[in-house]
């Protein structure tokens, strides 16, 4: 991967709901959205339920193809790949926390962390190193081998961020990761998450402005289109 | 290499843990598979059960040549037709052959037997000669006199007023040996005349499979009215030690042009052919059967990968691959298969053992269902390798649509 100082690139990015051949209906999710992250940023992408913020950042992780317009993600036109080669860039270069936190039930929060590390073909026992080195980052070394089902809300999503930084991504990619937790809860996991994150790119889409205190600058989203862009602090 | 087997430990460990976490769907899909092969295996089990039941009661019949007339049908009266004439002089005639051992005519007739004129029942009359030789009695000691009643063709011998009967006629009129049966061509006729229960077997009614009466063949036709022609279905013929039965076939077919003359094999084949629309239907259900439950196990297991959706489409945002998850979910299909096919197998005995008693009691076949090697196989292929390759493809299909829209449901 080429170094760039920046690090996710939207030009001109449309994409509509619904264009294939059996639906009828089309929804415009984002329209002509551009807007440029600079290595090391954290970024909130805020705006109302329906705004286009989660497809933003899907797009930009690789899991959804824009209509129109091209993504820059660390150098590489995502457009211009394959759907493998999507995936590839995903899981050695992105990290995502998502609202439902979405670990497996089956396993123990080590194991959680450890899944993105398998593609990667580490030994089991590295991934296990490399996990629960993570759970101690986001003060969970007494919780590693619990099961999701045995966690607080807020426990879960720190086990989701552990695993969306246990392979050590450039950009972490957060939708609503405060949107199945209490204020309280919400405003210290994004806390964790830009402490733990480092030097990482940080994109956080949300639609709870008061957690956007923790972001360097903040993208606003209305009806898919970009509204206005600036520090989190010209806004209060 | 190394990199794959650190893959592949972690699929296998990765389905394991998804099976002992999800007990509930896991039995759920387990007894799925299960019930499906065993709809398999006990629908196959019929279809071998019927071809080889068929071919094994000509075998036990111990005939090697049949020989009748035209098409032999059933006729209203529950008997079936006789179109042999002169069947003793006929029998005579071959027993006459240095080829033929012995040849024994046999006609069937509907009769009506019960032990009272309230108490009348219509069976399946069968007139032989004499009891066979290696005829297996359940009790009684069989015919005494054999067919003197025919005496050379003037039917003025003495009738032995004897008649064997199957098991479930002896259960049906709560008879045993030596009890007295009434039989008749009609309702008003059969209080005239008693004949002794002399023996009980299920040999005539496991060959016909229906309740069958067996009398000596020159006392049915007098019973029935048909002594005047000499009526019978067949002429059964057993060859000499040395002889081969298709040559003797040949050679009979030869010297009586007016008759079907066929070896064993070529009657069974004759009869399967009449009753083609009946194996058609049992081939369907076979047929029906096989596409039934692959699609219960396939279905099945497409339904446990879609429960699966949302783990299988944040594992996919994460960065692994549709194959790792098609490995999961086929992974997942591998185990269940396997433990629901085994359990679909282990069931099927008992089940067979169960169906086929109520097959014998409803059709008067023993060992209709069959449950050899090969049913076992193919209900094990169906659950594991169909399961499997099902479980494969719609994992694959699913991790393909599992996106941003699954992850927000």
């Amino acid at each position: 991967m080429e170094p760039s100082s920046v690090a996710v690139g939207c030009e001109r990015v449309t994409h509509e709901y619904g264009t294939g051949s059996t639906v009828s209906r089309t929804v415009t999710a984002l329209r002509d959205v551009s807007f440029e992250v600079a290595t090391g940023e954290v970024v909130g992408l805020v705006g109302p339920s329906g705004s286009g913020k989660s497809t933003a950042l899907h797009i930009i992780g690789g899991l959804l193809e824009p209509n129109n317009g091209t993504v820059d993600v660390l150098g590489t036109d995502l457009t211009a790949l394959s759907g493998a080669k999507r995936t590839r860039l995903r899981r050695d270069h992105i990290g995502f926390v998502f609202q439902q936190f979405h670990l497996l039930p089956a396993l123990s929060a080590r194991d959680n962390v450890a899944l993105p590390l398998i593609e990667r073909g580490v030994s089991r026992r590295e991934r296990q190193r490399r996990a629960a080195e993570l759970l101690e980052q986001v003060g969970l070394d007494d919780r590693m081998d619990h099961l999701p089902s045995e966690l607080s809300g807020g426990e879960q999503q720190r086990v989701a961020i552990a695993r969306a930084l246990v392979a050590d991504p450039e950009v972490v990619l957060a939708d609503e990761p405060t949107g199945e937790l209490d204020t309280g809860t919400g405003a210290r996991v994004l806390e964790l998450l830009v402490d733990v994150a480092d030097e990482r790119t940080v994109l956080i889409a949300t639609h709870d402005e008061r957690a956007m205190a923790v972001t360097d600058r903040v993208l606003r989203l209305l009806d898919g289109e970009m509204r206005q862009a600036g520090q989190f602090s010209d806004e209060q | 290499m190394r990199q794959l087997l650190t893959k592949m430990h972690a699929v296998a460990r990765l389905t394991l843990r998804q099976v002992r976490h999800e007990r509930g769907r896991t039995v759920f899909v387990v007894l799925s598979i299960a019930l499906a092969v065993l709809a398999v295996t006990l629908l196959a089990s019929v279809g071998l059960g019927v071809l080889q039941t068929g071919e094994e009661r000509f075998d036990r019949a111990g005939q090697d040549v049949w020989i009748t007339a035209d098409g032999v049908e059933l006729t209203e009266t529950g008997g079936i037709e006789n179109p042999i004439t002169d069947s003793h002089r006929l029998a005579a005639d071959l027993e006459r052959r240095d080829d033929v051992k012995t040849a024994s005519p046999l006609a069937f007739h509907g009769v009506y037997v019960g032990t009272g004129p309230d108490d009348l029942e219509l069976v399946t009359g069968l007139g032989v000669p004499n009891t066979h030789g290696d005829l297996s009695l359940e009790s009684g000691d069989g015919f005494s006199e054999g067919d003197s009643h025919y005496a050379n063709g003037t039917y003025d011998g003495p009738m032995s007023h004897e008649i064997l009967i199957d098991p479930q006629t002896a259960d049906r009129f709560d008879v045993d040996v030596g009890d007295t049966l009434y039989v008749g061509a009609s309702r008003s006729s059969a209080t005239e005349r008693e004949f002794e229960v002399v023996g009980i077997s299920d040999a005539y009614s496991q060959f016909l499979g229906t309740s069958t009466v067996t009398m000596p063949l020159s006392e049915l036709q007098t019973v029935t009215g048909t002594t005047g022609t000499d009526r019978a279905t067949y002429v059964t013929v057993t060859t000499a030690a040395d002889a081969d039965r298709a040559a003797v076939s040949d050679a009979l077919q030869q010297s009586y042009p007016e008759y079907d003359v066929r070896t064993s094999e070529e009657q069974f084949k004759s009869l399967l052919s009449e009753y083609l629309l009946v194996l058609a239907s049992g081939a369907t259900l076979v047929v029906l059967a096989l596409i039934a439950g692959i699609a219960l196990t396939v279905n099945t297991l497409v339904l446990m990968a879609i429960q699966q959706r949302k783990e299988l489409a944040a594992l996919r945002a994460i960065g692994l691959s549709r194959g790792f998850l098609a490995g999961i979910v086929g992974g997942q299909g591998l185990i269940l298969g396997l433990i629901g096919g085994l359990l679909g197998l282990l069931a099927t005995p008992a089940f067979a053992f169960g169906l086929d008693h109520v097959a014998a009691r409803v059709v008067g076949f023993e060992g209709l269902l069959r449950t050899p090697p090969e049913v076992y196989v193919g209900g094990l292929v169906i659950a594991v390798g169909i399961g499997t390759l099902g479980a494969i493809v719609a994992g694959w299909r699913v991790a393909r649509d599992a996106r941003v829209d699954t992850l927000h449901v």
